[in-house]
Parts: C-alpha cells; sequence; structure tokens
C-alpha cells in the first residue's frame, strides 16, 4: 500500500510506502506520473516542485505497473484543495491510462453513508452523478456551476430543500449565511444545526436504524437495511413523497408539467 | 424485557456499509451491535425509539407533519430556483422521490459527492 499525503496522518502506520507531497501540488504530482507511465522526459525540477524524488516516482511507476489489480483510493484531500475537480479528472485519466499495462481503477473514499446510492440513483434516472440542473426541463450537469457550495456562496438559489445532510456544519460561512437568508426546509433525524437556520424542519426515521430501505456500499452494491427499531416518525421517502404528491395537485408554472423521467418513478 | 436479535443488519454510518452486524435490541433501544467498528457501535447504541424532538418545526415553533409539508411545498413551489441538496444519510428509494421532486420543480440536484 503506497499513501500519499501532504502530513503524516494514523494510516502511515499502516502503509508500505509513505510520499509526502508538497500542498497544492496533487495534480502536478498526477501529471508527473502520467507522463511517466508513458516514458515522457520529466525534469529533476518539474519532480522536485512536488516535494519528491525522481527515485522515489521512478519506483512507484515501477509498482504499479507491476500489479494485477491495482486500486487508487481519493478522498476530499484531492478533490476539495487547489485544483478541485481538476484533480480528481487527472486521477481517473490516470487510472485509465495505467489500463494499457494492468487492471487499474480508481475509486472515491466515503464518508456519510449512501452517497454513493446517491450516485447512482442519480446517474440511473437523469444520467448524471451530481451538480444537476433541471431548470430548461431537462437535466444538465456542470460541477462548479450547480454544485451546491458554488450555487451557495453565489446567491443563485431562492429556496433549497436538504436532506440527510448538514451542510449548515459543514460548509464555508458565507454558503450557511445564504442558507439562512433563504426559505431551507430540512429532513433529518435529529435537529441539525441547518435545522436551526432553517423556516421548515421535519424529523424521520434514521434510515438503517428505524426505517427500511437499500443503500450503497463504496464500490457500489446495494444492500438491504435491517431496521432493529420502530420510530414513532416518518421515513424520509414517506415525507418527500407527500410534498411531491401536495406540489402535483398545484397548477403548474409553465402550463405543463415539464417532467421528463415520468415513467422511473 | 425481550431482546432481539437481528443478524446481518447492516450499518449506514459510512461507506463501507458493513452487513454483517448483529444487534441486540428491545422495544426502545439496541443495546449491543456485534461485529460493528467504534463508529458503527456509536451510531446503533446512540439512537433510540423515543420521542426525542418535535415532529416538525416551522419557524422554530412545534408544528405537525402535515402543516410542515404544506409549508414546504408552498416554499419550494414560489421559488424560482430551488435546490435539493444532500442525500447521503438516507435511502435509495428517498433518493430516487428527490430526483423526482427536483425534476418535477426544474430545480438544482446535488449531493455530498460535489464537495
Ligand atoms: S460498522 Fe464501522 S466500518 Fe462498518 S459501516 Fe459502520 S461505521 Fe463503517
Amino acid at each position: 500500500m503506497v499513501l500519499v499525503d501532504i502530513r503524516e496522518t494514523k494510516s502511515v502506520k499502516a502503509a508500505d510506502i509513505f510520499l509526502q507531497v508538497r500542498p497544492g501540488k496533487d495534480f502536478e504530482l498526477i501529471t508527473i506520473l502520467r507522463a511517466m507511465i508513458k516514458d515522457q522526459p520529466i525534469s529533476e525540477t518539474q519532480i522536485a516542485e512536488t516535494g519528491l524524488t525522481m527515485e522515489q516516482l521512478q519506483d512507484f511507476v515501477s509498482r504499479m505497473k507491476a500489479a494485477r489489480f491495482g486500486v487508487m483510493f481519493f478522498g476530499m484531500g484531492l478533490s476539495m484543495t487547489r485544483g478541485k475537480h481538476m484533480n480528481s479528472a487527472a486521477l481517473l485519466t490516470l487510472a485509465a491510462e495505467m489500463n494499457a499495462f494492468t487492471k487499474f481503477v480508481a475509486m472515491p473514499m466515503r464518508g456519510h453513508g449512501n452517497v454513493t446510492g446517491a450516485d447512482v440513483i442519480m446517474r440511473s434516472q437523469t444520467g448524471y452523478p451530481f451538480g444537476i440542473s433541471f431548470n430548461r426541463g431537462y437535466p444538465r450537469y456542470n460541477p462548479g456551476e450547480f454544485s451546491t457550495v458554488d450555487v451557495l456562496v453565489r446567491g443563485d438559489t431562492d429556496c433549497a430543500f436538504i436532506i440527510g445532510a448538514d451542510p449548515g456544519a459543514t460548509m464555508p460561512q458565507p454558503a450557511i449565511d445564504h442558507l439562512a437568508r433563504i426559505p431551507t426546509i430540512v429532513l433529518d433525524p435529529h435537529v441539525t444545526h441547518t435545522s436551526r437556520l432553517s423556516r421548515v424542519h421535519i424529523t424521520t426515521a434514521p434510515a438503517g436504524i428505524s426505517a427500511p430501505g437499500t443503500a450503497y456500499r463504496m464500490d457500489e452494491i446495494p444492500l438491504p437495511l435491517h431496521p432493529a427499531l420502530e420510530s414513532p416518525y416518518p421515513s424520509d421517502e414517506e415525507v418527500v413523497r407527500r410534498i411531491n404528491e401536495t406540489l402535483m395537485k398545484k397548477p403548474d408554472w409553465m402550463g405543463e408539467r415539464p417532467q421528463i423521467l415520468q415513467t422511473q418513478i | 424485557m425481550e431482546m432481539k436479535v437481528i443478524d446481518h443488519a447492516t450499518c449506514t454510518f459510512c461507506g463501507c456499509v458493513c452487513d454483517d452486524i448483529q444487534l441486540h435490541a428491545d422495544e426502545t433501544r439496541i443495546h449491543q451491535a456485534k461485529k460493528a467498528c467504534v463508529l458503527g457501535k456509536a451510531w446503533f447504541l446512540n439512537h433510540t425509539a423515543e420521542r426525542k424532538y418535535p415532529d416538525a418545526l416551522i419557524d422554530g415553533k412545534e408544528a405537525t407533519v402535515d402543516e410542515a409539508i404544506e409549508a414546504a411545498s408552498e416554499y419550494l413551489y414560489q421559488a424560482d430556483m430551488p435546490l435539493v441538496y444532500g442525500m447521503s444519510n438516507t435511502t435509495c428509494e428517498a433518493q430516487r422521490q428527490c430526483v423526482a421532486l427536483a425534476d418535477n420543480l426544474g430545480a438544482l440536484l446535488d449531493s455530498h459527492t460535489s464537495l
């Protein structure tokens, strides 16, 4: 196991090799690796910029090529620092290019329970995994434009529906300020930070503890939930379905419902 | 009190979604979560079937679920550019409803993945 990080974390103990990359140089490192696997010339100064040495990287590349099935796990340290989704895109390209030599895949490390499920469901229903806009009546995808932090920081949205998340505790302050300014609706088993700044909060049964359903594991295996308790609260599914039903009764602002995914629900 | 044992319960606290947890539960709480890690144990044991929070809040005041659903629908209906966000700590069934909601509203739809 090779660990790449900007500092020595607890995972270093579990790793065979630790590569300490200079903060903000992920994109450079990945691009250099992409060049090296194809034997393209790289100068010592370019490598020195990443905080690593030619020997370290040559060793790393030969190990990658010698592997029979390699997996690159990546987390928010890559996708939320300088370069953002360009870093993730570069890593995915590296994984794809490694397949010229051996089997390689890249997999995001997931913190929250069923984020993978959200990806899979949005992908199957809209064709895109996240950062989607339906405002033209059909799904469009553009992270950076339609991704939540950007939308909130710019103040583009005038109503927020938050389910199974607590952006009030995790997002940058300008985003939180905007959530407090607009009508925010929260569905959560707890009264969260976001609930406190919302106009409407609805308590729901926690998934997997008292609400049944399906959750996807990080490697996209769907697993059934086996709730152990009864809950006095309705499930998320029930509440969102009832909101949908209520909305369906209202006259549509476009004269005709723009919904195009009717057959899938 | 009678203890219920659930084999192969699924933990959704983190992305690993372990599906081999054995839960020992009575009516109101889970007493043991065997084979779960420290985080999973804490997650299972911290939830109860008690009514800890009000059913719903509108502008910080207690309300019924019906009133809250009505208020939420009205806010969403009135908005020009609503946003549907999150969907991590919930089930795929609820996520499908969220996609339908965003589609109906002509809304923005996004999850934790964009972070
Ligand atoms: S038991 Fe631990 S590792 Fe497994 S899903 Fe729960 S929190 Fe994650």
